[in-house]
């Protein structure tokens, strides 16, 4: 399968796959969640097998946990590159936070402290991920509700240093940025100009659930208005910029995904077909 | 700042049965900022990284959900995940002792009968989640000398799962496969609940298998899972052997020998 990105694809859940494989909806490209496919033989990496078979793919994992201070898991690991093999995605992506310490996993993605010996710490270990895999990662930001008092450097500036430090590319949520900025009382746009463009290989649009103290990054609302203005001037400032539609919980019908998919495209379409 | 200190401090904040003590000291690396404390924004994340949890148990015991009630099923969720927090990278892999956590609890030692349909719908997800692999032929079997025969191998497939309950708790689960809730009284009025079952769950290709075992069917499958060579099958079984290989090959619950 022909691997190549470009436009506007949506994130591949289970319930929708049957449908997918059976109609074959014209869909750029997918996303997958590597996470559920990593059990070599199962019948979920036979389904995803077979979607590789008509679909360009993209690996999104959760469980690199790239900024814990345990060792990287050499059998995540292994069995990450196993799946790539199989699949062959134009590219992988995981986070740029912790998830995991002393062996307890908490499935959940936390932000780092802001600091330079972070950046070293998180870069280092980017980079030893990238040798093992043997191609680069593409690195995303987190939403967050919380600052560390240590922190010494704005969101932006600690993503950008990361993925100088570790040559790596760069998948920026625009929901997260959007969510983090009304958290913790930042300009969107001043996150948006600081990102290095030529970095930049993706973009996640989501939806958000508002608890009134804070912004909640719930993956289970179609996106947010002022995420999609926000869209809008990511792609004026880091030109186009291929683009998923993720969507984990209250997962709707695939006509409701596609819908928000050409919401995009449209808006993709206005400002500069991606190349 | 130590790195390794602030992580720890976090994920036992974040898994604690001290949970207010532990939230102070993971607080202690976090900002105030406008309406929310330090240890309002640090239980945001406990809430998530539980939310995530709960909804992975939820969607693998459904039918425990139902039998126990949403929200006492949810607040058991909690205590599990403080006492029993994940070990793996792997999500698919957390749950598999909420069984034997749902029955130390003390509230449903009356209802212990939920524990094997706990069982019941571990023993499905862990069917769900095993590799495939090749199915024997058979017929080859009929070229062997008996020598060889003898000495023959059988396997269930990866994904078989044998359980015994001291319930009919396939039954119940059957009856909350309906969304609707006359049907599922109607149906629950119907079962002898205290009948002692044999079940087996496996895979074939895409699809998730269940069936009832007699007493005699489970223990030659538990002798065949154990590796018993088909002279041990034929001395433990005797006359019956040839029956209960033939329909275990024929329901797909022996997929291969070596």
């Amino acid at each position: 399968m022909n691997q190549t990105i470009s436009g506007c694809g949506i994130g591949l859940r289970f319930s929708h796959i049957e449908q997918i494989l059976a109609e074959r909806p014209a869909i750029p490209w997918l996303e997958v969640l590597s996470d559920n496919y990593l059990v070599e033989g199962s019948v979920q990496q036979d389904y995803l097998l077979e979607v590789a078979e008509h679909y360009p793919l993209v690996m999104h994992c959760v469980g690199l946990s790239l900024g814990s201070v345990d060792p990287l898991n050499q059998d995540y690991l292994k069995r990450l590159k196993a799946l790539a093999d199989q699949v062959n995605p134009a590219w992988i992506s995981d986070h740029l936070c912790w998830s995991a310490v002393h062996g307890m996993h908490t499935h959940d993605l936390i932000p780092l402290p802001y600091t330079q010996a972070t950046i070293e710490h998180v870069a280092t270990r980017i980079q030893q991920a990238q040798e093992f895999l043997g191609r680069e990662l593409i690195i995303e930001n987190v939403s967050s509700y919380l600052q560390y008092k240590d922190s010494v450097m704005p969101e932006w500036a600690f993503f950008s240093e990361v993925a100088a430090a570790a040559d790596c590319g760069m998948l920026l949520d625009i929901n997260n940025i959007y969510v983090s900025a009304r958290n913790h009382a930042f300009e969107a746009e001043d996150y948006l100009s600081a990102i290095p463009a030529e970095r930049v290989r993706q973009l996640h649009l989501a939806g958000f659930e508002d608890r009134g103290t804070h912004l909640l990054d719930t993956h289970g609302y179609p996106v947010s208005e002022p995420v999609w203005t926000l869209y809008e001037t990511a792609l004026q400032t880091l030109g186009p910029v291929p683009t998923l539609i993720e969507w984990d919980n209250n997962i709707p019908s695939l006509a409701v995904l596609l819908a928000e998919a050409e919401k995009a495209t449209s808006i993709l379409d206005r400002i500069g077909k991606v190349a | 700042m130590d790195l390794t200190q602030l992580q720890q401090d976090f994920a036992q904040a974040l898994f604690s049965t001290n949970t207010k003590a532990d939230v102070a000291a993971a607080s202690g690396y976090v900002q105030a900022q406008g309406e929310l404390s330090a240890a309002q924004r640090v239980g945001i994340y406990r809430n998530s990284a539980h939310g995530i949890l709960s909804q992975h148990l939820a969607a693998l015991y459904p039918v425990c959900r139902q039998l126990i009630g949403e929200q006492r099923f949810d607040l058991l969720c909690d205590v599990f995940i403080d006492q029993q927090p994940p070990g793996t990278p792997y999500l698919p892999e957390f749950g598999a002792t909420f069984a034997d956590f749902l029955k130390q609890h003390e509230a449903l030692k009356t209802l212990s009968w939920i524990v094997d349909v706990a069982r019941l719908e571990w023993a499905r997800h862990v069917a769900w989640h095993k590799a495939n692999q090749a199915v024997s032929d058979f017929a080859q079997l009929a070229h062997l000398d008996e020598q060889q025969q003898a000495a023959l191998c059988f396997s269930l497939p990866q994904s078989a799962q044998l359980l015994h309950c001291c319930v009919a708790a396939d039954e119940v689960w059957l009856a909350h496969q309906s969304s609707d809730i006359q049907q599922v009284s109607a149906q629950l009025a119907n079962i002898q609940l205290e009948n002692e079952t044999y079940l087996i769950i496996w895979r074939q290709g895409r699809r998730l298998q269940q069936s009832r075992l007699t007493l005699a069917q489970w223990q030659f499958l538990q002798a065949v899972q154990q590796g018993v060579t088909l002279e041990g099958l034929s001395s433990e079984f005797q006359a019956e052997v040839a029956t209960l290989l033939a329909s275990a090959v024929q329901q797909g619950w022996v997929s291969s020998f070596i």
